[in-house]
């Protein structure tokens, strides 16, 4: 068997792994996703304020909603300018940390689950346990303003 | 726990490079589990939380298609209910957002109802009051002949002109009988 007919079989293989495994489809899709959120704030710029995504809920109610101003945040984090990404959405850049640390993740994990056949089960656990803790404690300001304003109405 | 590395041994054996084949509902069981992760995210930000109905719809769709045609085939359907789960919380979530900005929306309009309500109330009160107190010029021309009217209608004249006119008809019982 010659070097490149097993490289060949490698990448057939890999394939249908992923073709035939859903966790690394999913994976794979996420870092999809991901890398189009970032691309979406790298593309449109804060200077021009050009962000064709505009408040639903300001737009019906009247009143600004916590994460207004989440786009303008994430480019600016993208461009290095934290502190004024701070003044747009406080909570730009703990969501922005979800974003990097589940495009990591993704890659990451779906290394280790191609590497170690025999703890993928495990490696999943741990994965959506992470995913999980994390999402919360990224959008629990989110969640919690979503839950006040349903309370309210129902007061 | 989902099992997600199940491979159920469709292509064990099969020479590589041959497409496997896929339990059945496995595809939209990914499709709908991708777009329900997804659509979960949409969901809890509160700007754009009201679109995620869309994908949410989508994706429970995707779901219960899937989990008819593995329930048929015997398939495993672990990723399927993960996929429908989370689709119809992010559904919920963002169908709250929905009742909650329409609420809102509501409660402006009323507020902003009432407001308008009340300045038309003034505006209608200070007319009737304006023209309560007025004097009233009525001229009429026809034919080279004038006739001009001059009236004050202010309140205390009015009530002098009753007093008068009552003090005139003392003698005529002009009250309605009730009892009839």
């Amino acid at each position: 068997m010659t070097p490149w007919t097993r490289k060949n079989n490698y990448v057939s293989d890999l394939k249908d792994r992923f073709r035939s495994e859903p966790y690394l489809l999913i994976n794979l899709t996420l870092t999809g996703v991901i890398l189009l959120v970032f691309l979406y704030s790298g593309f449109f710029s804060p200077v021009k304020d050009n962000y064709p995504v505009v408040c639903i809920h300001e737009k019906l109610t009247g009143e600004p909603c916590v994460s207004c101003g989440l786009s303008h945040s994430f480019s600016l984090i993208l461009r290095g300018r934290i502190s004024e990404a701070y003044d747009w959405n406080i909570y730009g850049l703990r969501v922005f940390i979800f974003f990097a640390a589940q495009l990591i993740m993704r890659i990451v994990f779906s290394v280790f689950y191609l590497k170690n056949a025999d703890s993928n089960k495990q490696l999943i656990t741990y994965d959506i346990a992470v995913s999980i803790m994390l999402f919360f404690v990224s959008f629990l300001p989110y969640v919690e303003w979503i839950f006040n304003q349903a309370l309210k109405i129902l007061d | 726990m989902e099992d997600f590395t199940t491979n159920t041994g469709q292509n064990q054996g099969q020479p590589s490079g041959q497409p496997s084949k896929q339990p059945a509902g496995q595809n939209l069981g990914v499709a709908a589990l991708i777009t329900a992760i997804v659509t979960f995210v949409i969901a809890v930000i509160p700007c754009v939380g009201i679109i995620a109905m869309i994908p949410g719809i989508i994706a429970i769709v995707l779901a219960s298609v899937g989990l008819s045609q593995a329930s048929r085939n015997g398939a495993p359907r672990g990723v399927l209910v993960a996929g429908l789960i989370i689709a119809a919380v992010a559904t919920l979530i963002s169908f709250s957002q929905i009742f909650v900005a329409g609420r809102i929306g509501d409660k402006f309009q009323n507020k902003w109802g009432k407001d308008i309500e009340n300045v038309i109330d003034d505006v209608q009160q200070n007319v009737l009051d304006e023209l309560e107190n007025s004097n009233i010029n009525i001229k009429v021309e026809s034919d080279g002949n004038k006739v001009e009217i001059t009236t004050n209608p202010d309140k205390q004249d009015r009530h002098q002109e009753l007093e008068e006119l009552e003090k005139d008809n003392t003698g005529i019982n002009d009250t309605l009988d009730k009892k009839k």
